[in-house]
């Protein structure tokens, strides 16, 4: 059978994807366990440890307790949004993974099959990623407007008014990246970072844009110190309060799929993606062993940015609306353009 | 297999922007407008052109459809309101108008058809749709046109801060309240509840014949 039969090829996809989608889905289970373990530890407490060994299976019987519970619809709700709201929710987040490259390619002994651990490959992966995480915005707004609820209703407007401002950064912080690779294909972005043992990553050459995106990333993704929209303190659950059962487990998916993104994002923009210092050299290229490192050291560094999450949460405190939005449009904004000028001056400057 | 995905997304097109005016919630209408620009987004893909797609999704899909549902949902259109029908008269426009463009497409249709030629359409593998080719395009060959049209945007945002450093564009079923928040009317008044005239009433009992539940002024009879 050729390798260039499209049947084939179809099939190798959709194979590629259900195993993106699997592991996607036990690292957000891993992150919900790690959270909550971790947070007890900087609160000083034990969290959840008795469901299998050390709490592993926690999260596997909080999906079935979630899962059991009863499926509500308020009376007067918009039902139809009602319904569509979660599902616009979870389907852009799992959308955003195709572009990640796990790791190198990969040629299997014996069989000379080759190919890049990546499920699709195209030209403007980077604006995909943005374009998918801004429809994402619709989950959320209309779960907000549809519930017929204060409480849903200002969480779903303020986070509209906060992910349409601090997209805007985030797009903008990336654009150095862009600049230095002058490309928007995520797969030679991080090609172009391998070698030289490490100080080819971009976050040497763009220090600031990787705060800058850091920072938007954190508040595109709803969570603690820009958790505005789900404020427990002031608005109940904000915008998934009416939502109960396999819909509230949907939207709180669709959260931990976003930090997973975003996380990839900053891994595979500045920190080299699947490049792990000297494996290519001790191992050398084309290896499967190498290729396991490398796959290795991209779920590691993925994982420090979700600690990372996790460790803020228990460390800060939440801004205020009116802060919010003064330090979106009047700090991070005009920071992130500088951040362009001077990159771009030195790149025509160096002519690199 | 092409001509199959382009009858699936234009079909899922059309259905969208017929919705978008046959709608009578708003809401609807914007979403049916983001099923549209999903649509053609999808149809620019399959036609090879990969950044007008990601663009399309940006810019209309994520930021302005987003402002519009923003916009609906503070200011919280009525959709009982009745249609209003002054505006009779341009259905029939819009027949005709539909129906010239129709005969256009069908004439250039006929036209390409009828002349022989095979035109020469770049395939799915052109490289003209591709984000280099178009900076590059952008950079060199349209730099005028490209240079105009960020004039243009500058002079939008200049007017719009002018207009609204003027102050009073609130409507006036918004209120403002301590945060710098603005509140919709939906906040302030939930659908369902229309009747919120206070009633004063001597007794319990008048209260709850007032509310229609039962009442039982015995303490000993409750349950």
């Amino acid at each position: 059978m050729s390798w260039d039969n499209p049947y084939l090829h179809s099939g190798l996809v959709i194979v590629a994807i259900t195993i993106a989608f699997l592991t996607i889905m036990l690292i957000c289970a891993a992150t919900v366990l790690a959270e909550r373990r971790v947070l007890a530890f900087i609160q000083g407490r034990l969290g959840p440890n008795r469901v299998g060994y050390g709490g592993i299976l926690q999260p596997f019987a909080d999906f079935i307790k979630t899962m059991m519970k009863e499926d509500l619809v308020p009376d007067q709700s918009t039902r139809f949004v009602f319904l569509l709201a979660p599902m616009i929710a979870i389907v852009t987040a799992i959308m955003a993974i195709i572009v990640y490259p796990f790791g190198p390619t990969v040629t299997l002994p014996y069989l000379n099959w080759t190919f890049p651990l990546v499920i699709a490959r195209f030209d403007v992966a980077l604006l995909y990623v943005l374009g998918v995480t801004s429809v994402g915005v619709y989950g959320i707004a209309l779960a907000g407007w549809s519930s017929n609820n204060k409480y849903s209703l200002l969480g779903g407007l303020r986070s509209a008014a906060q992910m349409i401002s601090y997209e805007l950064a985030l797009g903008l912080s990336l654009i150095g990246v862009v600049l230095l690779s002058g490309t928007l294909d995520i797969y030679s972005i991080v090609e172009q970072q391998s070698g030289w043992y490490g100080s080819q990553w971009n976050i040497i050459y763009q220090p600031l844009g990787f705060v800058l995106y850091l920072i938007a990333a954190i508040a595109e993704t709803n969570r603690v110190p820009f958790d505005l929209p789900e404020a427990e303190t002031e608005l109940v659950a904000g915008f998934h309060t009416e939502y109960s059962s396999i819909k509230f487990l949907l939207f709180f998916n669709a959260e931990y799929i976003n930090m997973i993104t975003v996380s990839m994002l900053a891994t595979t923009l500045f920190l080299g993606g699947w490049n792990v210092p000297f494996a290519e050299t001790l191992l050398g290229r084309g290896t499967l062993l190498f290729a396991l490192v490398c796959v290795l050291g991209f779920f590691a560094k993925i994982f420090f940015f979700l600690f990372l999450y996790i460790w803020l949460r228990g460390t800060l405190p939440r801004f205020r609306f009116d802060q919010l939005m003064d330090f979106g449009w009047k700090f991070l904004m005009p920071v992130a353009i500088l951040n362009i000028v001077v990159t771009a001056t030195v790149v025509f400057l160096l002519g690199r | 297999m092409s001509a199959l995905l382009f009858i699936l997304f234009a079909g899922l097109a059309i259905g969208c922007a017929v919705a978008v005016v046959a709608q009578r919630n708003p809401l609807y209408s914007a979403i049916s407008l983001i099923g549209v620009f999903v649509a053609l987004a999808s149809i620019y893909v399959t036609l090879a052109a990969p950044f007008i797609a990601a663009v399309q999704i940006i810019v209309y899909a994520g930021a302005i459809m987003v402002l519009v549902i923003f916009v609906i949902k503070l200011l919280n259109v009525e959709h009982e309101e009745p249609r209003r029908q002054r505006l009779r008269f341009l259905v029939p426009t819009a027949i005709g108008l539909a129906a010239v463009l129709i005969a256009e497409t069908a004439f250039i249709l006929y036209s390409v058809q009828a002349s022989g030629s095979r035109v020469r359409l770049p395939g799915p593998t052109s490289d003209v749709g591709l984000t280099q080719s178009i900076g590059v395009n952008l950079f060199t060959a349209y730099l005028l046109p490209f240079e105009v049209t960020s004039i243009l945007l500058l002079m939008a945002i200049v007017g719009a801060m002018s207009l609204a450093r003027q102050g009073n564009l609130l409507s006036p079923t918004a209120r403002v309240v301590p945060g710098a928040q603005v509140l919709a009317m939906d906040i302030v008044k939930p659908r369902g509840f229309e009747d919120m005239t206070p009633v004063q009433t001597e007794s319990t009992a008048e209260a709850a014949e007032l509310l229609g539940v039962e009442f039982q002024s015995d303490p000993a009879k409750r349950e």
